[in-house]
């Protein structure tokens, strides 16, 4: 082998003199893992994987989506039915939004039930948190854009929750609607929001999640002694790397999978008669839909406190935790209030998601 | 500390090794899942299932090996035996079929049950009242939690005789006398192999030719097409060949030509016969005269 180096090693070591690209690749991937990589670690990268690629299905869809309220129906069922393989793009993108949701989930337990939201990590959970409040809008504001009855309705049934807020509730209803009924206006302001401001927010604070996720680095397992963790700990790569990469993988071949087995197959185009179809949100929002139907929360004020109170005081209980729980403890397993609170939180939106599919059954 | 071997419960040895060796195997089975979907076989149906469960045993043994020799290795300070996935996995298997028969039959009983058992309570004259969204809910809770409860009580089974089995394998074993941070080493390396470039190249192939096959195998259109949508069937446009348009109005411009130049001389040999004609009427006239 000749000493003189190739032509792609010359143009590396150009670039590197320039930018650095060798330390940061040893920053990037050089992080030490205490106590070795972990499957319970994937989640935030894989968040990363399915974000990418909602964007890549989410442009290649946008060559033919129409927003406007007269063609935004139309140009989906063009996607579906003409556009080749578009049916499969539309599926991946539907069921990708749902794959992001219950991995913010799994992240965030796994993050609440290692203790790793606790100091010097407290910023890293509010940003996160607010990463998850935007997971929660792309949902609901890509739900619209199909312009079928049950986007209209959905979104006609969540801006009215939405009207309940105290104070600014009127307002962003009446921002969002753009006039009486959801219209073109909505679909406008719908599409430029998950288009637009939402990607720009999303990449924005991911980029200051890892940032902050770097600047504290990993918190590592709850229970091991310091003898342990030190045998194990290794860096990023390759055995971190190597578990994301299996795990982006599967989560790819899942969202594939679920796009064949349920395609995304539209309803009648939107008008503002519901007649036969029974407005319902997307499913990571049914458990707060069934909740609302309880007795407990009929009436103005209940609804108020149903859809707005306590859903605010749950996620302000999610911000303020850091600073709640100051004890140093991370074993789950000697924070009992901890564990069974998110039992308990766990239980009950999967038996009131439950109920909300059986209560479809009594609604005729 | 973990230098010395650990004393673990059946139940805890059993989900030791099942719980990662489930979770090793779960992402070649929906790929391979996915390749069967793509070429239009339910996994969940026959043939597609029958090939899915063939393909699942290699994969079983090898994601069964691998995390029980990491168990024997990290924790129980064991030289794993040379065929641990093959004995685990029959061994598994047959308790599967056993135990998961009955603990199926038993859990099935136990939600038919508690669902009638709450229903006739919640039908009671004092309970009618309760609206249609709070009977829902309630009568999930009832019957789920009994059945939770029961569903836990035979998982924990299933891992008790499992774990009996691992352990068995475990007692019949040589102790091994490396260190502890030399053990880490041993079973990190069945993952991590020495030669990594050689690996990531053979993942990437492996990575691009399954994309390929799905690219491949995949319908272009929707299998699923909308009952009210009306598929417009224009027909198509005829291609342009430039050669064929130009002889096509050279043969028209001859053809043209030649009907102007018949009709030209048509007219002129009209014109010629028209003159005569008149000089004959003349001459007669002038007869007369």
């Amino acid at each position: 082998m000749s000493g003189q180096p190739n032509v792609l090693e010359k143009v590396i070591a150009f670039v590197d003199e320039r930018v650095g690209l060798k330390t940061l690749q040893a920053k990037m991937l050089n992080e030490p893992v205490p106590g070795g990589s972990r499957w319970a670690y994937i989640f935030g990268s894989v968040l990363l994987f399915i974000f990418i690629m909602q964007a890549v299905t989410g442009i290649l869809l946008m060559f033919y989506y129409v927003p406007s309220a007269d063609h935004a129906y139309a140009s989906t069922q063009y996607i579906i039915h003409e556009v080749d393989y578009g049916w499969f793009l539309l599926s991946y993108h539907f069921w990708g939004s749902s794959a992001m949701v219950v991995m913010v989930f799994a992240h965030m337990s796994q993050v609440f039930l290692w203790g790793a939201y606790k100091s010097p990590r407290e910023m890293i959970w509010l940003v996160g948190l607010a990463l998850f409040g935007i997971v929660m809008a792309f949902g609901f504001t890509g739900y619209l854009l199909p312009w079928d009855q049950r986007a209209y309705w959905a979104t006609t049934v969540g801006v009215e929750i939405m009207d309940k807020t105290p104070i600014v509730g009127d307002f962003m209803a009446r921002f969002l609607k753009g006039g009486a009924t959801p219209g073109q206006m909505t679909l406008s302001r719908f599409f430029v929001i998950h288009v637009m401001i939402l990607p720009a927010m999303l990449m924005g604070l991911a980029g200051l999640h890892i940032f902050l996720f770097r600047k504290a680095g990993p918190a590592g397992p709850f229970q091991g002694t310091p003898a342990e963790l030190k045998a194990k700990t290794d860096y990023f790569f390759p055995r971190q790397i190597w578990k994301d990469m299996v795990a982006m993988a599967a989560v790819f071949a899942t969202i594939c999978s679920l796009a064949f087995i349920e395609p995304v197959v539209l309803l009648e185009e939107a008008t503002p008669d519901p007649g036969e179809y029974h407005p319902e949100p997307e499913w990571y929002f049914l458990f707060l839909f069934q909740l609302l139907r309880l007795k407990i929360f009929s009436g103005e004020f209940g609804q108020f406190l149903g859809a707005i109170a306590i859903p605010g005081a749950f996620m302000a209980l999610l911000a303020a935790l850091p600073f709640i729980d100051r004890s140093p403890e991370r074993n789950i397993f000697k924070r009992p209030v901890a564990l069974i609170g998110w039992i308990a939180v766990m239980a009950a939106i999967l038996i009131f998601t439950v109920s909300a599919i059986i209560n479809r059954e009594f609604l005729d | 500390m973990t230098d010395q071997p650990t004393q673990m419960s059946p139940v805890k040895l059993g989900l030791a090794v099942a719980w990662p060796a489930f979770w090793t195997g779960v992402p070649i089975k929906i790929a391979l899942a996915l390749l069967l979907l793509a070429m239009g076989q339910h996994p969940w149906e026959f043939p597609g299932l029958a090939f899915l469960l063939l393909l699942s045993i290699p994969v079983d043994i090898w994601a069964v090996g691998l995390s029980g020799r990491t168990v024997f290795l990290e924790r129980l300070g064991v030289e794993p035996p040379a065929s641990l996935g093959l004995t685990l996995w029959w061994q598994g298997a047959a308790l599967y079929a056993t135990y998961g028969s009955l603990a199926c039959f038993l859990e099935r009983q136990t939600i038919a049950g508690s669902q009638a058992v709450v229903g006739k309570i919640l039908d009671l004259e004092l309970l009618k009242a309760i609206p249609i969204a709070e009977r829902i809910s309630i009568e999930l809770t009832a019957w789920g939690s009994v059945s939770a409860v029961v569903l836990l009580a035979l998982t924990l089974g299933g891992l008790f005789l499992f774990g009996k089995l691992v352990q068995r394998q475990a007692d019949s074993g040589s102790p091994t006398t490396a260190p502890y941070e030399a053990r880490v080493h041993q079973w990190d390396l069945m993952r991590v192999p020495a030669d990594q470039p050689l690996m990531l190249t053979v993942v990437m192939a492996v990575g691009v030719a399954m994309v390929l096959l799905l690219w491949a195998v995949m319908p272009v259109t929707t299998p699923h097409p909308h009952e009210s949508y009306i598929k417009d069937e224009k027909k198509a446009a005829p291609i342009l060949k430039p050669t064929e348009v130009l002889q096509k109005a050279e043969r028209v411009l001859t053809q043209a030509e030649t009907s102007v130049q018949a009709l030209e001389a048509k007219a002129k040999k009209s014109k010629g016969k028209a003159p005569a004609a008149t000089d004959k009427k003349a001459a007669a006239k002038a007869k007369k005269a």
